[in-house]
């Protein structure tokens, strides 16, 4: 479903002409297959992160190249890889991401907005969401006015609400208490057994490392456990 | 994203900033109310001009004065060219007429009247347009038809002449005549020196029609008409072409001698104003002088078309000024959204349609200001109007000139005015919506914009 192939990534910082290169990611090779929970661990620094943004393409790499679906989405430029990401991406952030200065159901909507899809058919798919994850109540308060719990809660609805094949999660319960942690977790195991959801979660923490069916470990860089490709 | 969509997100986003926004509707609005309200006094005055043109004259009409040749110089219009004229293609009428060379004085009992005496001839000035509100044209050469009002100029003999008008300069209602017209006695004594001596002889006239009252209230038709044929007698008397007077000493008839009719005022009148140019055209192609109202507001219309275009532009300056509010707002607007723009694109929201967003929401900061201007600018337009005649009489005690319009709008000014407005906020739109396109989602997801 997802293959990174030799996939290089570096950082340049500083004005050019005296930049310094920092390199973050050498030659990663792995695969995620269709159904599967990946989750991949690693320490604060290791490129993760970094890692999640190039499959995301809100980066490219300076090297190799990323496939979703057989397509080689690290070709794409800008707005195909927008229409790409709202077909067949959704995500989950460590900070939920959510904008302010809409209620949780216009959070959850958005996505069906920036879709086209009609009002009418809309409002019931949100209302439809906000039901399954348990926030029907809240539709009407901003973030601000929610739990963080709450709030992650909101930002798995607005990425379910599309059905993507695919969700990509970056630290999903950092900002989470151990309570709030599991109930998150059973939910994606649940997401993925019922709906067949493809997960790629990056964490560094070993309970929600253990939810995945494969886990890979980054370090400096590099893949240094897991199944390499 | 549906464009209703847009449009909702960009509704949502100006009321988030209500104030902000709602200042730089107020620029726009201001500076579009600049650029109609200066143009509109270039239309008005134009308006006013061509009015002024086109109620003096029949637009319809041409005025031929004569043939300009190398080889015989200047020569007036002859019967021969009268009939050329008339054979003409769209040619309605052709006028002709001369003026006795004479002071007329008309007497009706105890009643006179100075005034011209025009030598006309009357079927042609009915194709042309000559209508009597009273009466018919005369059948005999001791007929005669009046303008309107020469009535109210019969003076009485009996009446010093200094107590005959008011200070405005109309005759007073006790010496005017009040009897019927059509069909009473007028007399005319015509002059002629002889030998030293001066002779006179009387010509009477029955009055059979009047004329209908001029169009223009400050215009005055007191003129007596007579025809051809009664000329004829009048110069057999005088012994002069067109009853002109000979010097005292001498019994030549003054002036250069001329051959056949000299006409005074010859009109040639089109059928439609669209043939006017044609015939003017054929006409000057023939040598002859003409006029024509029409020609003349050709030329008025070059120099006010030049004058409009240098008020819109000077307008349009301050449109411009009023853009950089919008460029202002945009930009401030771009800055404090980022990090929701970043969330959208990181959804997947594509570029174009947040440039597109944003785009939007200047054009309609753009429209709204042009169509708050605009009404603005007829109000203006209108309370100018109303206001302006009043000041000049307060401040310099003077009337404005009647019917005179300072400031007029056109329904093509506003319709500029917004296009230039549109064109102007979208340029102005465009380098901040251009900035939100390139917002980049990971840095606004860090919040570091
Ligand atoms: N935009 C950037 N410019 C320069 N260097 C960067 C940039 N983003 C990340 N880095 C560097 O790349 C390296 C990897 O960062 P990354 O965020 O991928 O780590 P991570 O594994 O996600 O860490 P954490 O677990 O703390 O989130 C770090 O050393 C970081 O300094
Ligand atoms: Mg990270």
């Amino acid at each position: 479903m997802i293959t990174v192939k030799n996939v290089s990534h570096d950082f340049e910082i500083g004005k050019k002409g005296r930049a310094t290169i920092i390199p973050v990611l050498r030659d990663i090779n792995f695969s995620v297959n269709r159904g599967e929970i990946l989750t991949i661990v690693g320490r604060s620094g290791s490129g993760k992160s970094t890692l999640l943004n190039l499959i995301s393409g809100f980066i490219r790499p300076r090297e190799g190249g990323i496939w979703i679906n057989e397509e080689q989405v690290s070709k794409l430029n800008e707005a195909q890889f927008a229409d790409f990401r709202i077909k067949n991406l959704g995500f989950i952030f460590q900070s939920f991401q959510l904008i302010p200065s809409m209620t949780a159901f216009q959070n959850i909507e958005l996505p069906l907005i920036i879709k086209g899809m009609a009002e009418k058919e809309r409002r019931d798919k949100t209302e439809e969401m906000l039901k399954k994850v348990g926030l029907s109540e809240y539709q009407d308060h901003y973030p601000g006015e929610l739990s963080g719990g709450q709030q992650q809660r909101v930002s798995i609805a607005r990425a379910l609400i599309v059905n993507p094949p695919i969700i990509l999660a970056d630290e999903p319960t950092g900002s989470l208490d151990s309570e709030t942690e599991e109930d998150l977790l059973t939910f994606i195991k649940q997401l993925n057994q019922d709906l067949g959801i493809t997960f790629l979660i990056i964490t560094h923490d070993d309970k929600v490392a253990r939810i995945g069916h494969r886990t890979i470990e980054l370090s400096d860089g590099r893949i240094t456990e897991g199944e390499l490709v | 994203m549906k464009l209703k969509d847009q449009f909702r997100f960009v509704r949502q986003n100006m009321k988030k900033n209500r104030t902000r926004v709602s200042m730089t509707i107020l620029a726009t609005a201001m500076g579009c109310a600049f650029l109609i309200v200066l143009s509109s006094v270039g239309f008005g005055f134009q308006k006013s001009i061509v009015k002024d043109i086109t109620e003096r004259q029949v637009v319809t009409a041409i005025d031929v004065h004569g043939k300009q040749s190398m080889k015989q110089g200047f020569t007036p219009v002859t019967d021969k060219d009268i009939e050329a004229f008339e054979k003409m293609k769209n040619v309605k009428a052709v006028t002709r007429r001369m003026m006795l060379q004479q002071n007329t004085k008309y007497y009706l009992k105890d009643h006179q009247i100075d005034t011209q005496t025009i030598v006309a001839d009357f079927p042609s000035e009915m194709k042309a347009g000559f209508k009597l509100s009273s009466g018919h044209l005369p059948k005999k050469p001791d007929e005669i038809v009046v303008g309107y009002d020469f009535a109210t100029n019969l003076a009485s003999k009996n009446a010093k002449p200094e107590e005959l008008y008011d200070k405005r300069g109309v005759l007073k209602d006790q010496y005017r005549y009040t009897g019927e017209l059509v069909g009473q006695k007028v007399e005319l004594p015509v002059k002629q020196n002889e030998n030293g001596k001066q002779i006179e002889k009387v010509f009477t006239f029955t009055i059979t029609g009047i004329g209908v009252k001029p169009t223009k209230k400050w215009l005055e038709d007191r003129n007596a008409y007579i025809s051809n044929d009664r000329l004829k007698e009048i110069e057999a008397f005088t012994g002069t072409p067109k009853g002109m007077l000979k010097e005292q000493n001498n019994p030549e008839p003054p002036g250069p001698k001329v051959e056949g009719v000299v006409y005074d005022e010859v009109k040639v009148y089109a059928t439609n104003m669209e043939a006017v140019k044609n015939i003017d055209q054929q006409l000057k192609d023939k040598n002859y002088e003409t006029y024509s109202v029409l020609n003349e507001l050709k030329e008025v219309n070059l120099v006010f078309l030049v004058v409009k275009a240098g008020l819109i532009f000077i307008g349009t300056i301050a449109i411009l000024i009023a853009s950089i509010g919008i460029y202002n707002t945009m930009t401030m607007a771009v800055t404090e959204r980022a990090p929701d723009i970043g969330i959208m694109k990181a959804i997947g929201a594509n570029p174009k349609t947040i440039k597109r967003i944003f785009l939007l929401e200047s054009s309609y900061i753009g429209l709204i200001g042009a169509l708050i201007g605009t009404v603005v600018s007829y109000i203006i337009s209108y309370t100018v109007n109303l206001a302006l005649p009043l000041i000049i009489k307060n401040a310099f005690g003077e009337n404005a000139p009647s019917n005179f319009t300072f400031s007029d709008i056109p329904v093509s000014l506003p319709l500029i005015c917004i296009v230039i407005c549109y064109v102007v906020t979208i340029i102005s739109g465009l380098r901040p919506a251009q900035r939100a396109t390139r917002v980049d989602v990971l840095k606004a997801m860090r919040r570091e914009m």
